[in-house]
């Protein structure tokens, strides 16, 4: 036996094991991912998923469905032909709005919250509503009261688009317009911290972010403005009571992308850099419309690297013109020089144009004629036209220049040229198509879809349908409008 | 520390040259009653110890042994004996044929040597000459079609792409299920690596590719948890023991064995192409076009190709096999071994030096291992190994559309593309169709290159503190460093503005054994026999990677990271893991014919939450042998063993999934993204973002609990014998990441759900046929049929996606009540008769399950989402091994086959809906009809009629995220032939050599795939948890080639 216990030395790792246990197992921390953040770092990420939303693949959809682009191959062609279902935009839904941009307005309101940094939740409410209604507008009912709360509720139930834009008490819905007024509202409350270069799109000028705020009341106004005209009347007055919109180009809320690979706007990507760059090609149905008003945006919005546009018509299905290099594209005006866009949410344009059309549809204050004059030079300029150039159009091209005809002739003028001054923003367009019905848009060529005819809503994704029950199914299809869609 | 051991162990040897054995030293002879030739590797056993030898290739043995020992010979194929040494110093042998014996030792958990006539549970053992020399340099492969409960597939025939391993199935929804893999009592790392996605990357090896074939002694497949469960949770699905060669049974002859090998490698099972029409579309040509519905070769004489030059129109035939050159693999080893059982040691040397069937890829691999034991005066045993590797690797990207394998599916049968230029004076690549690449130009400007240094090794010391009793401790190290660069150059597909990325890979794993085992015989009552054993467990795993990612490149050809302008993809990635754990086995033995193992192990792992982080687990099994028990003496019935065990294994969490986590913002894919920092007007902004998975605080960790049952039958003599094994493990509580509806704002939350189960049987049959005079024929049949079923995942879901990369509507899933993999898309519609109320319902059931056709286009309507259209799990696999004997020539033929399961192929529909197949060549102007019905105004259905242009049908039956890419993967396959011949000793007499065999093999030799195209044996994704996908990566290869084999 002694040697037994002259050798039990032996046995000393064992109990070493034993007795060092917990200090030793205490390595489950991460290193690679940090565990909390501050609101700086988290703003300028979430501001990219609503700009990407906005650019990327339902810019594509929307813009080849309101014809200022046609799809040349892969998915921008089956659009093309009104072909869309549940297996598409699912990077749009998930990895853009929900669990890009909008859980993290979410978050940074939880944190901003916590800190009192009432600039930072200002901001993400406005842009959680702005984000929230192109998730709404797109595809009608969406989670929204349940929504972004995680474990607690990890199938969140769908909320009717009149819900989300008008609110419901009884569900526990507030209305997007309260969303954006109460963001309105922290900005004008002191804050602990405020942004500055992290807030890409105004740099930290808060009175520009509560001009967009408003700005965003009167563009979800016009959204509704034919289903709910008397919500939307009284929230325009309420907006031009308050006169503090955007009222200068200067004033137009903006993501700008950067000029290196890996910060470029996805406009920019897609048609000049990507595998898929001759997916896309211009519209010879734009090109035709921007031709027959002698615009001279034309050069400004596309590319002519040939002796001619080079375009095809919507649906095409022959043989693509060659060589690729002389497609129009995007040009500077939508990409950028290198690609930095910028995004236009919310425009100086946009805001005259629809506080024209209210004139005449809702009959709230202002001059339809000189708020149209408004919008259409805002936009020329915003183009790089001088003054000079702009009334020598305006003079030369009077069918453009003046509102003429019945309130639904002025107000389908009015829809062309904001159609025209949203080139780049494929949502906008389709957006104002669907509820104007302008500019009137002949079908494509091979249309198939469901039934034929343009799509009014993009598919519930597939993802969802599988993992949420609240989701109907099957899903409507495309051919089914939303709320607001009246005819 | 490492070091230290490492350096100690040295120390140690060298000490220990001069070394006294206590023990009387017995050598002899053993040989064949027969003819009197030698028996080499004849089993010769100290009786009632665990100490043992094996005769030599001259059939000398030598052993250190107690005084008045008996000595046991055994060999497969001949009767046993005993023989009591009594005072005698030599002891020859002869052993007569005949009464075969199922008694061997084999290797078990923790290097423990058993009696397999002991175990409760299935193993299956190897030995090396069934792996070496077989035309491959990797092990798995060398495995394929010769175990049952082995699913080995190969991911393409690309030099070291990698090779996955599953044994009885899936047992984890996201953990790993390869098999744990101990090399000489090391745990050795058998990881993959990714540095591309692996949708579109190259395929990298998985680490296992660092052994070298020729150094394996024999292989043990410990293939269930209770064979397992002494690992612990990392062999919850099973494990694969490999025991490399030492100077062991070398009786203090220094013997130096050198094996030279060179096989040829080429292309082979890529589909059959049609020759009649060329590029083009609708009968016209077209040269920008990747199809090859153009007009008939015969139509046309010449055409005005993509550049303007008016060219033959013309077939190329082979332009695609002839895309691929003739690969070579040559093997040189040199192996030294000297010693006997207490005092030994090992100089392996190996090379292993291959070039690809695609053009610039190789794999080249060195191997330098030293190992010896020795026992020093005090008694003291000290043994160690260390091996050195160096593996230097080069592949070409692959994936769909943007890469070489992407776009050689889409070559229009008359575009010559070996002959045409691919690249201009600026290096750019020149194809027909602009906005992809020629393949060309990407094998020779698109790399990831690898270099791999490796060292593993172990070191152990082992004292008899008391005859019964012996305590051991072991330390083992496996550390590799992985440097990678991928190259994409301006141009490249995948990176139009080119890319330099440096990936740099270390892991690093350290494990601390102590081992205290008895021993007590006659307990209780005589002859019952107890071993006791006590371990701990310490181990560590440590996993870096980082990486440098310069992309839009500025200076063309300038491939060096400081050649980049934007480096967002820049990272680090660490992982730090530890567990310790408690183990213990009693194992008890009455009479040599019953049986009885109780094992149990408690883990403390640091993955998981520290009030869940302790958890145990055991394992029983009993094994009775009536032939013994009852003396059964019978020429017909030798033996019969029945064996049951019921095991459970536990299975700890990856590191870090317990804290929900910020990560860095990104978004997009292939088609355009952005990535943080942003550079934006000159400054760069970062950007963070909540991961989209949500941490778990409340983990537990996983099970899988496994009952096996089985008998063994010998008879004849054993000459024909039967292993047949049923086993039904439930695997349960997983630890999963849920998916979630993403507007709740997150993608998924890890959680514990879930069951998973797999029944399966196991068949081995070994046979000897034919023996007659010196003539013999062996062969080993083995069959595995496994089924697996999802039995549930979590409350209100009923299919997840597959952790890893997929594509959009492409999904790899499991899904509540289907085998594990399945692939969830849009499947076709059907014509039901269950649901009334539900789309295309035939009240009569006439046309239930046909397809539905739109009456007006003559397409199919509408899919299905969200429907299980592949299956990647095999109906049942099995191999037919044969070895024909006669005195030194040896024969081995093995066929394989694989039934059922699916292939998810977007080679095949890519060459199919491209008119390039050769199947879209027949009748081609005539038209066809979809199969399936069209539903009439009134509801009801009638058959389809109509027709379309083969064009269009082909077109119409599918694209890539269709039912039409799903093919059964049925194959049959001569896998392998090796001829060898051992030259006569009498003709070797007067040379230095002391044996001398040449012989010649060949690997994948034949296939027949009634269902597929091409050869359904490819899986891009490489090993992995998703299997069963195709998606543009290289084909396979056939080779053969040549070896010899000298012994000094």
């Amino acid at each position: 036996m002694k040697s037994i216990v002259s050798k039990s030395y032996l046995l000393i790792p064992f109990f070493l094991g034993l007795g060092a246990c917990s200090k030793y197992l205490d390595v489950n921390v991460t290193p690679n991912n940090p565990t909390s953040v501050t609101p700086a770092v988290l703003l300028p990420g979430a501001q990219a998923g609503t700009a990407f939303a906005n650019a990327n693949e339902l810019n594509r959809f929307t813009s080849v469905l309101t014809q200022q682009l046609a799809g040349a191959g892969n998915s921008p062609a089956a659009y093309d032909t009104y072909n869309t279902n549940g297996a598409d935009f699912g990077n749009q839904w998930s990895g853009e709005i929900y669990d890009g941009a909008l859980v993290n307005y979410q978050k940074l309101i939880q944190l901003a919250d916590a800190n009192n940094a009432k600039a930072y939740s200002g901001i993400a409410k406005i842009l959680k509503a702005y984000t929230f209604s192109i998730a709404t507008d797109v595809w009608g009912d969406v989670p929204y009261s349940q929504a972004l709360q995680g474990e607690a509720f990890t199938a969140p139930r769908l909320d009717k688009q009149e819900d989300i834009y008008k609110g419901n008490a009884t569900l526990g819905i507030q209305s997007l317009f309260d969303l954006v007024r109460e963001g309105i509202k922290d900005l004008d409350s002191p804050s602990s911290v405020t942004p500055g270069s992290d807030d890409i799109i105004f740099k930290g000028d808060l009175n520009k972010w509560k001009q967009a705020g408003n700005t965003i009341m009167l563009k979800f106004a016009m959204t509704i403005s034919r289903k709910e005209p008397a919500l939307a009347t009284s929230v325009i007055n309420e907006v031009l009571t308050g006169n503090n919109y955007i009222k200068t180009n200067a004033g137009d809320m903006n993501f700008t992308f950067g000029a290196s690979v890996g910060s470029q706007d996805p406009r920019y990507t897609y048609v000049y850099v990507s595998t898929f760059l001759n997916d896309l090609i211009m519209s010879t149905r734009y090109l035709n419309l921007l031709t027959s008003l002698n615009d001279p945006r034309l050069p400004i919005f596309f590319t002519k690297p040939g002796a001619n546009y080079v375009t095809i018509d919507n649906g095409f299905r022959g043989t693509l013109p060659t060589p690729t290099a002389n497609w129009s594209r995007y040009n500077k005006y939508v990409v950028g020089n290198a690609g930095e866009g910028p995004v236009r949410f919310i425009t100086n344009f946009q805001r005259a144009f629809s506080l024209a059309e209210a004139a005449l549809r809702l009959g709230t204050p202002g001059d339809p004629q000189a708020l149209y004059t408004e919008g259409v030079t805002a936009s020329m300029t915003l183009a790089g036209l001088t003054p000079a150039q702009i009334t020598a159009y305006l003079t030369a091209n009077p069918t453009v220049a003046t509102l003429t005809g019945t309130n639904e002739q002025k107000i389908a003028q009015i829809i062309t040229q904001k159609y025209i001054a949203f080139t780049g923003n494929g949502l906008e367009t389709w957006n104002n198509y669907r509820r104007t019905g302008y500019p009137a848009l002949q079908l494509s060529q091979n249309a198939t879809g469901i039934d034929g005819t343009l799509p009014v809503r993009a598919v519930y994704i597939n993802d969802e349908l599988q993992r949420n029950p609240n989701f109907p199914n099957p899903a409507p299809q495309s051919n089914v409008r939303v709320w607001w869609d009246i005819d | 520390m490492r070091k230290i051991l490492l350096g100690s162990w040295l120390l140690s040897l060298l000490f220990c040259l001069p070394v006294l054995a206590q023990d009387v030293t017995v050598s002899g002879r053993v040989t064949s009653s027969d003819d009197g030739s030698a028996l080499p590797g004849v089993s010769v056993q100290v009786k009632g110890t665990t100490r043992g030898t094996i005769t030599d290739a001259n059939g000398n043995y030598q052993i250190g042994i107690p005084a008045n020992s008996r000595l046991i010979f055994s060999f497969i194929g001949f009767a046993g004996q005993e023989a009591a040494v009594g005072t005698r110093t030599t002891v020859n042998v002869t052993l007569v044929p005949g009464q075969q014996s199922l008694d061997e030792i084999v290797v078990t958990a923790q290097g423990i040597e058993r009696d397999k006539r002991s175990l409760g549970y299935a193993t299956q053992e190897l030995g090396g000459d069934k792996l070496s020399q077989r035309s491959t340099p990797d092990v798995l492969t060398a495995l394929q079609g010769k175990t049952a409960g082995l699913s080995i597939t190969g991911s393409s025939g690309a030099p070291g792409a990698s090779t996955n391993i599953n044994i009885r199935g899936i047992t984890s929804f996201n953990g790993s299920n390869q098999p744990l893999i101990v090399v000489d009592g090391i745990i050795f790392s058998n990881d993959v690596n990714n540095t591309q996605n692996t949708l579109f990357g190259t395929q990298p090896s998985n680490r296992l590719a660092d052994i070298n074939p020729e150094t394996i002694e024999s292989i043990n497949i410990l293939k269930g948890p209770a064979a397992a469960v002494l690992y612990g949770s990392r062999a919850s699905a099973g494990a694969i023991v490999i025991t490399t060669k030492s100077g062991r049974n070398n009786n203090n002859k220094t013997e130096v064995t050198v094996n030279s090998s060179y096989n040829v490698q080429n292309v082979y099972g890529i589909p059959t192409f049609q020759n009649t029409y060329g590029q083009g579309a609708n009968n016209i040509f077209n040269p920008t076009s990747n199809n090859s519905w153009g007009p008939a070769f015969s139509d046309v004489t010449s055409v005005t190709n993509f550049q303007g030059n008016v060219v033959p129109y013309q077939a190329y035939p082979n332009n695609v096999r002839d895309f691929y050159r003739q690969g070579s693999l040559i093997q040189n080893s040199v192996n030294i071994a000297s010693g006997d059982a207490t005092r030994n040691y090992v100089i392996a040397l190996g090379n292993t030096l291959q070039n690809g069937i695609i053009q610039n890829s190789k794999f080249n691999r060195t191997n330098v291992q030293i190992g010896g034991e020795s026992k020093l005066k005090n008694g003291l045993k000290v043994s160690g190994t260390g091996t050195y590797v160096q593996t230097v690797s080069r592949g070409i990207p692959g994936g769909n559309g943007a890469s070489t394998f992407g776009q050689i599916t889409r070559v229009p049968r008359s575009y010559d593309l070996t002959n045409e230029p691919y690249q201009d004076l600026n290096g750019k690549s020149i194809y027909f169709t602009p906005s992809s690449i020629n393949p060309q130009w990407g094998v020779n400007n698109e790399f990831l290159d690898s270099q791999i240094d490796r060292f593993f090794g172990n070191f152990q010391l082992s004292y008899d503190v008391a005859p019964w009793l012996n305590v051991a401790y072991r330390v083992t190290g496996d550390t590799y460093a992985d440097r990678r660069k991928l190259t994409l150059p301006i141009g490249s597909g995948r990176s139009p503005l080119g890319q330099v990325q440096q990936d740099n890979f270390f892991r690093n794993e350290l494990n601390g054994d102590l081992l205290i085992t008895a021993r007590k015989d006659d307990i209780f009552l005589k002859g019952l026999n107890a071993n006791l054993l006590l371990g701990n467990n310490i181990n560590q795993r440590k996993n870096q990677e980082a990486y440098v990612d310069a992309a839009s490149l500025t200076i063309p050809g300038f491939y060096n990271v400081s050649n980049g302008t934007v480096f967002t993809g820049s990272g680090e990635n660490t992982t730090l893991r530890r567990l310790v754990g408690y183990y213990g086995q009693l194992s008890l033995n009455y009479n040599n014919y019953l049986f009885l193992e109780l094992s149990g192990r408690a883990d403390q792992s640091s993955t998981l939450p520290a009030a869940n982080s302790t958890y145990f687990y055991p394992s029983a099994s009993v094994s009775f042998v009536p032939t013994d028990a009852f003396k059964v003496n019978s020429d017909v019935l030798s033996y019969i063993k029945v064996r049951a065990s019921a095991a459970r294994v536990g299975r700890d969490a990856d590191p870090y999934l317990l804290n929900s986590v910020y990560v860095t913002s990104g978004y997009g894919n292939n088609l355009a993204s952005i990535n943080f920092p942003l550079s934006i007007g000159g400054s760069s902004i970062p950007g963070f973002g909540i991961s989209t998975r949500i941490g778990n605080n409340n983990l537990t960790p996983e099970f899988v609990t496994s009952y096996e049952g089985g008998i063994n039958v010998g008879l004849f003599k054993n000459r024909l014998s039967i292993d047949a094994t049923y086993f039904d493990s439930r695997s349960t509580n997983q630890i999963f990441n849920v998916a979630i509806s993403n507007s709740s704002g997150y993608n998924t939350r890890t959680t514990n759900v879930g069951e998973l189960r797999n029944q399966g049987v196991e068949v081995v049959l070994n046979a000897t046929p034919v023996r007659v005079g010196g003539f013999k024929w062996d062969m080993t049949l083995n069959y595995t049929l496994i089924r697996n079923n999802v039995v549930s995942i979590a409350p209100g879901v009923k299919s997840a996606t597959i952790s890893g990369n997929s594509f959009i509507g492409i999904a790899p899933s499991i899904s509540e009540g289907s085998p594990y993999g399945v692939v969830i898309s849009t499947a076709n519609p059907r014509v039901q008769n269950s649901n009334p109320n539900g789309q295309y319902y035939d009240a009569t059931g006439q046309f239930a399950g046909q397809y539905v056709v739109n009456g007006v286009t003559g397409a199919f309507a509408p899919g299905v989402p969200n429907s299980v259209i592949s299956n990647p799990q095999a109906n049942y696999t099995a191999g037919l091994n044969n070895t024909f004997s006669y005195k030194g020539l040896s024969l081995n033929v093995l066929v394989d086959t694989r039934q059922g399961g699916q292939l998810f192929s977007f080679g095949a529909v890519d060459a199919r809906s491209n008119g390039s197949m050769y199947v879209t060549g027949i009748d081609r102007d005539q038209p066809r009809i979809l199969p399936g019905v069209i539903q009439n105004s009134d509801g009801t259905f009638r058959p389809n009629n109509i027709q379309l242009p083969a064009q269009t049908y082909w077109g119409a039956l599918g694209g890539l995220a269709s039912e039409a890419a799903v093919f059964d993967a049925t194959v049959y396959r001569l896998r392998e032939v090796a001829l060898n011949y051992s030259l006569p000793k009498s003709l070797l007499g007067k040379t230095p050599f002391g044996a001398i065999s040449v012989g010649v093999s060949g690997r994948n030799l034949l296939f027949y795939a009634p269902y597929f195209p091409s050869d359904p044996e490819i899986n891009t994704q490489g090993a992995g948890n998703i299997q069963g996908l195709d998606l543009n990566g290289p084909p396979n290869t056939r080779n053969f080639g040549g070896n010899v084999r000298l012994t000094f």
